[in-house]
């Protein structure tokens, strides 16, 4: 909770706290950061220079290359370097290559992933919590010295690829764009995983791409087809029948969207197993519906008196704070319907009259500042407020008057009904759940946001674009 | 031995076997509950997605209209897609034959199986109005050569014609291809193979969503124990079961 909402749910002890739906009007830029900010984790980008392994290794001065300066004598010679930082886990998989410059002179170069404490002059794979893909046998090692049949050798000229997949508890090795297994990590890896490559012979060298340049391999059609997997399990989960059906109800009638129920009411008559089912919960939900369309109509016109007015004639007792929070949200709309119709001097007498009041309390100082500031710029639509004039806070508005309006209803049993729609209820249950069962699984994994959801739309499209 | 100790032994050896799983309480849950961020327009998108992907164009032009949601598809497509549907649904499967090849000629010829379908469901309609020699015909001319291209289609076809060796078809061993059931699995096939050309996904997402739910509260059960939701229907919380 930021300290602004933090304030708001001090300050309005009340049944129903309108401002709490403030989350949803933040501005597409602030909305943007806050998407940027969800599960932001560093990402590998260099190699890390600091944590050497001494004499055996020069790293290049753009950190993306290693080369082996040493003589190998024995095993404990080798030129390991890990990424700068670990493998970010707050997502569905994590994948990087590397080019083999020059095989030297055993080609004893390798790929891999390793904890912290990491002996750098040990090959990946050779100690506990490590594992790697060895280019002169193409064996796997995990955590022992002997390795075992992975894939093939590689050498000079190759790309391979190292990855994680976090779901599944996988890590998969390519080459030269092509699957060449996978290995479950076993439960006693502790810690993150480093990024890590290994030189361990004259000459030999390696080129790093933690995702700057594009991957040889296909990683994002790899990444769909393990998700579709994922989603496999999901699918099989068994739902009440028509169950989405009475929660999209639900929803047209928590909202008030009346209209819109009405069709659906109407497209559904001929299916006898849709017809109207009348629980507790949509008799609650029926409450003051048609009220609450037209309030929602005016306030989504700009008509903010005539909402102003038809709220005193129904519901008197919403409005009937001055200081209460539907009160200060409808004058502020007033203000901004006055500034957006460019009736500036009617704006700042609106202003002095109705919300000057509010200055006292702290909580709706935020909110206030910015309807203030929409009076310093000559184009308010393209100013920093400007979300301010956009159709969500019109929106947000009416949604406030809304649960307001359901507050009121004699059989409403707790404000979060009036607040939130079943649907949303779910939502934020699943949001919760996984975000939850991630921080119990040593923080790996992807969380469910509804928004990304909705943006993936066409990203799972079939791709016939191999290279070969 | 005074009964406080009794008490006091259970408690302990209760709290020992819930050790592993981490207890969240209704408060810190819905604590963590209010702090989600969630826009108002996504939800109603996913709304939006739900009435367009299931056709429901009038309600969803009055969606758009009350909520301000643009659909991500044009809604007068869905009007023809609905048009083909009630075709195959009302059992006037050519009429459906030929507005999906208006809408989409490539649909039919890329879909053989979806065609087979169709075809068959031509076939039950004429063997429902008891048009015998038509059915045959039809059976022998259109659909017996898609039966030797394909095993499955053969065994569906002979299914199918077996329909007309019984007089009482309601009560024969087949008699299912005659029900409702098979007329709305048709047009469903269809549906969803419409959806398809257009680029858009054939199943709203709501439904995914929603086992998407039942299956991240199951996990995070081997886990936690937390206030579930076990009706979703009412989306009501539980107090968690300690």
């Amino acid at each position: 909770m930021s300290s602004q909402e933090a304030a708001v749910a001090a300050a309005t002890p009340g049944l129903v706290d309108p401002m709490r739906l403030a989350a949803r009007w933040r501005s597409a830029a602030e909305w943007r950061k806050v998407d940027e900010e969800l599960d932001g984790e560093p990402e590998p980008s260099h190699l890390n220079t600091i944590n050497s392994s001494g004499l055996f290794h020069i790293v290049s001065t753009d950190k993306l290359s290693v080369q082996y300066v040493g003589i190998h004598k024995h095993g404990h010679d080798v030129g390991t370097v890990q990424a700068n930082c670990p493998a970010p886990t707050k997502r569905f998989a994590y994948y990087f290559e590397m080019t083999v410059k020059d095989a030297g002179v055993k080609g004893q170069v390798a790929i891999g992933f390793t904890t912290e404490h990491f002996k750098m002059r040990r090959q990946p794979g050779w100690e506990v919590n490590s594992f790697g893909y060895h280019g002169d046998d193409g064996y796997l090692y995990q955590g022992q010295g002997k390795g075992e049949i992975f894939g093939p050798k590689f050498t000079t000229g190759d790309v391979v690829g190292a990855g994680i997949i976090y779901a599944s508890q996988k890590l998969f090795f390519t080459k030269n764009g092509t699957v060449v297994g996978t290995v479950s990590v076993s439960k006693d890896v502790k810690g993150p995983l480093y990024p890590t490559v290994a030189v361990h012979s004259p000459n030999e060298e390696v080129t790093v791409n933690f995702g700057k340049q594009p991957f040889e391999f296909e990683l994002e059609n790899f990444i769909n087809e393990e998700r579709k997997k994922q989603l496999a399990v999901v699918e099989n989960q068994f739902l009440p029948p028509h169950l989405s059906h009475w929660i999209v109800r639900s929803y047209l009638l928590h909202y008030g969207y009346e209209d819109t129920l009405a069709s659906l009411d109407i497209a559904t008559e001929s299916n006898p197993s849709l017809t109207k089912r009348t629980t507790v919960d949509e008799q609650t939900n029926m409450y003051a519906l048609n009220h609450r369309k037209v309030l929602r109509q005016l306030i989504r016109n700009g008509d903010i008196d005539t909402a102003f007015q038809k709220l005193r004639e129904w519901y008197p007792q919403v409005v009937q704070d001055e200081m209460s929070v539907i009160c200060f949200l409808l004058h502020s709309q007033r203000f901004i319907e006055y500034i957006r119709a460019g009736h500036l001097e009617e704006a700042v007498m609106y202003g002095r009259a109705e919300l000057a009041r509010y200055f006292a309390v702290k909580a709706f100082a935020n909110l206030l500042e910015d309807i203030a500031a929409l009076l310093a710029y000559n184009e308010p639509a393209e100013s920093c407020v400007s979300y301010l004039l956009e159709p969500p806070q019109r929106e947000f508005v009416a949604d406030a008057v809304n649960a307001s309006v359901l507050s009121t209803n004699p059989n409403s049993t707790d404000s979060e009904s009036c607040m939130y729609s079943t649907l949303e209820k779910l939502v934020r249950q699943l949001t919760v759940c996984t975000l939850d069962w991630r921080t119990l699984s040593g923080g790996q994994g992807e969380a469910f946001y509804l928004h990304r959801e909705l943006r993936s739309r066409g990203g799972v499209k079939r791709s016939s674009a191999y290279s070969d | 031995m005074s009964l406080s100790w009794i008490v006091l032994g259970q408690l302990e050896s209760n709290e020992s076997m819930s050790t592993s799983k981490k207890v969240i309480t209704r408060e810190e849950w819905e604590r963590k509950l209010r702090d989600v961020k969630i826009k108002k327009e996504f939800m109603n998108k996913l709304v939006m997605n739900f009435l367009v992907t299931e056709g429901y164009v009038e309600a969803a032009e009055k969606f758009r209209i009350e909520s301000g949601t643009e659909p991500d598809i044009d809604l007068a497509t869905i009007t023809d897609r609905m048009a083909v549907k009630k075709a195959v649904q009302s059992g006037n499967v050519q009429d459906a034959i030929e507005k999906v090849n208006d809408l989409n000629p490539e649909i039919l010829d890329t879909n053989p199986q979806l065609y087979f379908h169709l075809q068959q469901q031509k076939l039950i309609e004429l063997i429902r109005l008891g048009k015998v020699e038509e059915a045959l015909e039809f059976a022998q001319d259109e659909l017996a050569p898609r039966g030797e291209e394909n095993q499955s289609f053969l065994e569906e076809l002979e299914r199918t014609v077996a329909l007309l060796a019984f007089e009482d078809v309601k009560n024969c061993p087949y008699g299912e291809l005659l029900d409702v059931s098979q007329r709305l699995k048709t047009a469903s096939e269809v549906n969803a193979a419409i959806l398809t050309s257009q680029s858009h996904e054939k199943d709203p997402k709501l439904p995914s969503l929603l086992k998407m739910l039942i299956w991240a509260q199951n996990q995070l059960d081997e886990k936690a124990i937390y206030p579930r939701i076990n009706n979703l229907s009412t989306a009501m919380l539980e107090d968690p079961a300690i």
